[in-house]
């Protein structure tokens, strides 16, 4: 895609006397990705109409995946106020609450940007005051927005901008503001659980409450925010929040993979933009392959490729390779929602190939410590250092997750399908099939277990 | 923010002092021109939900009170405590009092920087109230006067000669969130 932009936009920034806001002299052909994505050839912008959740809404991935989508109330109270789609009231479902489409309007009161880094720096602190854990600043490029219609929160949103293409779009609102929550490290661990669940809806929801309360501060900043308009991933990738992973997941510096990819907001406030990151999640995903061995349906590609050119080393059936003019691995997520409709009774979210990610631990001095080693190792060296951290990682985090974990009065040490109730103390009367069951040891059960799994998809 | 020493820079300690950043005062004081960009307002003016037909199974009240702090800790409250209330008005036997830290006084800080503590306290009683909802039992999160009062009573602290609450753990730096009202089997504090 080569555009190019006339210089400045100076409709959006008349009168305030601000440093002009558009400092591209030229869009480039291509936005730099970093190591882990190359754009190889010409992107089509992405219809979000296309994407799994609107398919699976028109029932175009079967009746099973779809019944789970619409037709499903869970039977866990926590679920039912936590995840998408499985709640008995839907008022009961915050992000139904603040992802309504903003009513608010831009501050006619603009307040003067005379440094933009200055204006980066705030907007960063503002959003880590409110909770983010990552932020980060992407210049657009027509290749992320969306095509067709904007992708809206709640089907209502309209804005002046509707109809703009994606350049004019980019050319009028030059950044987008990527802000994001972790889930928690330690429930995560029991992934396949409603445990994990929660570390995973809990953090979503507070990251959708996050965004909408940084939209409408941009706005009595007096700058227009919009919502719904460019791809997250592309924008978290050449702002670098992160790499591209073999399990098709942003993964992070501070958290791995345990990061959301929520709707980043556009902007005409005058900030600077970041580049990617380069923290050797390319070298390591070469060589690691953890998520593709543990994926319950074996949607992962095991494929090899050279971790600098980029060039690819053997193929199966699908995996890396160019998509839509992108080189980059890519799961199968046909086989990846398929599993959802028959593991409801356990759990809603798999997770598998996020808790299982070397990247992902907690934020400590150790794990900065071994990112710090990967990521100042020149490129030839990389894979001697990624088989001794994968090693190590082997040994003490192990090779699939089985940690026990207990939270809220769950607890993943009680076999799927069984009762027990293992609260410390508990005297309460639970009826004959929770009735003083044992449980000891310290090994969490994650249904299913990988061997259950092969009538999803065979592995050649 | 590291901690500058005269030339020596440690990459630790000094918190969060905001001094530099020019538009800090503004994201702290001045209140939302339209109160539509605040999710503040957008939190609190959702319509209640219907309580679940069904009542879920219940541990002993003293465990389903720690599981009720449990998920405020969890949801991002600083920290929770459940009070017996007394009030006639209503027949709700325990409020649920959700503590967070607040740097500036959400009383006077009306912009939205001011009123984060205010949402992050919204963000927990909502969950918290339609969990209880989804539970079975009835619950209910209202702006009350007396908050600070109930949650002295509940033991989270004492209150000043101004009538603010001081915690042990935060000082007078707290914003006290809707009290959840609710029939919830719990246990008091205090």
């Amino acid at each position: 895609m080569a555009v190019t932009l006339e210089k400045g936009s100076e409709s959006a920034n008349s009168g305030n006397g601000a440093a002009p806001l558009h400092f591209y002299e030229k869009l480039p052909a291509a936005p730099n990705y970093g190591r882990s994505v190359r754009v190889v050839g010409e992107v089509q912008n992405v219809d979000m109409n296309q994407s799994p959740h609107p398919m699976n809404s028109r029932g175009e991935l079967g009746p099973a995946a779809f019944n789970l989508q619409h037709n499903t109330i869970s039977h866990d109270p926590f679920i039912r106020v936590s995840a998408p789609n499985h709640f008995a009231d839907r008022r009961h479902f915050l992000t139904n609450v603040v992802n309504q489409a903003s009513k608010g309007q831009t501050s006619p009161k603009r307040v003067d940007v005379k440094d933009p880094a200055a204006m980066a720096r705030h907007i960063k602190a503002v959003a880590k005051y409110m909770g983010a854990d990552i932020v980060t600043i992407a210049a657009a490029h027509p290749s992320f927005m969306y095509a067709g219609n904007r992708y809206v929160q709640d089907g209502t949103a309209e804005d002046d901008h509707e109809k703009d293409t994606p350049e004019q779009l980019c050319q009028r609102f030059p950044y987008l503001v990527f802000a994001t929550t972790a889930w928690p490290y330690e429930t995560l661990q029991a992934h396949r659980h409603n445990i994990g669940d929660s570390a995973y809806h809990v953090s979503q929801m507070k990251g959708n409450m996050i965004l909408k309360s940084l939209e409408g501060y941009i706005k009595e900043l007096g700058y227009t925010a919009l919502r719904g308009v460019a791809n997250p991933q592309a924008t978290a990738l050449s702002s670098g929040a992160g790499e591209l992973g073999r399990n098709g997941l942003v993964i992070s510096e501070k958290f791995g993979a345990r990061v959301h990819m929520p709707d980043p907001i556009m902007t005409d406030l005058p900030l600077v933009a970041d580049k990617p990151v380069d923290i050797g999640v390319s070298d390591f995903c070469s060589v690691c392959k953890k998520c593709a061995v543990t994926c319950p349906t074996n949607s992962i590609t095991f494929d090899d490729r050279d971790p600098d050119n980029g060039k690819q080393l053997t193929r199966d059936t699908s995996g890396y390779g160019v998509y839509n003019g992108v080189q980059k691995f890519k799961i199968n997520w046909k086989t990846c929602y398929a599993l959802r409709p028959y593991t409801h009774q356990y759990w809603s979210s798999c997770l598998t190939c996020a808790a299982i990610c070397p990247f992902t631990k907690p934020d400590t001095w150790w794990h900065t410590a071994a990112i710090g080693w990967l990521k100042n190792t020149p490129y030839a060296m990389r894979p001697l250092v990624v088989k001794t951290l994968k090693a190590i990682d082997d040994k003490f985090w192990g090779t699939i997750k089985t940690k026990r974990v207990r939270w809220l009065g769950y607890d993943s040490g009680i076999k799927p399908g069984e009762q027990a109730c293992t609260v410390a103390g508990c005297t309460a009367d639970h009826g004959a099939a929770a009735a003083k069951q044992e449980v000891t040891g310290n090994i969490g059960y994650y249904y299913p277990l990988k061997e259950n799994t092969n009538r999803f998809v065979k592995r050649a | 923010m590291p901690m500058k020493l005269g030339p020596i820079t440690l990459p630790f300690g000094g918190g969060e002092s905001h001094k530099d950043d020019p538009f800090w005062d503004f994201f702290i004081k001045n209140a939302p021109v339209d109160i539509e960009n605040s999710a503040v307002a957008m939190m609190d003016r959702a319509p209640e939900g219907n309580i679940f037909p069904t009542k879920a199974e219940l541990h002993t009240p003293e465990i389903t009170s720690s599981l009720v702090k449990e998920l405020g800790i969890y949801l991002g409250a600083d920290i929770v405590g459940v009070a017996r209330l007394q009030s006639e008005e209503h027949d709700y036997p325990f409020g649920i009092i959700t503590v967070v830290k607040a740097d500036y006084d959400t009383k006077t800080h009306q912009g939205i920087g001011g009123q984060v503590p205010t949402q992050n306290g919204l963000y927990v009683t909502f969950v918290m109230t339609a969990w209880i909802k989804e539970l079975g039992y009835r619950s209910n999160a209202v702006w009350d006067d007396d908050a600070e009062k109930l949650a002295a009573q509940a033991g989270l602290g004492t209150l000043n000669a101004q009538g603010r609450l001081v915690t042990p753990q935060l000082g007078p730096k707290v914003h006290v969130a809707k009290v959840i009202r609710t029939d919830l089997p719990l246990a008091a504090d205090g």
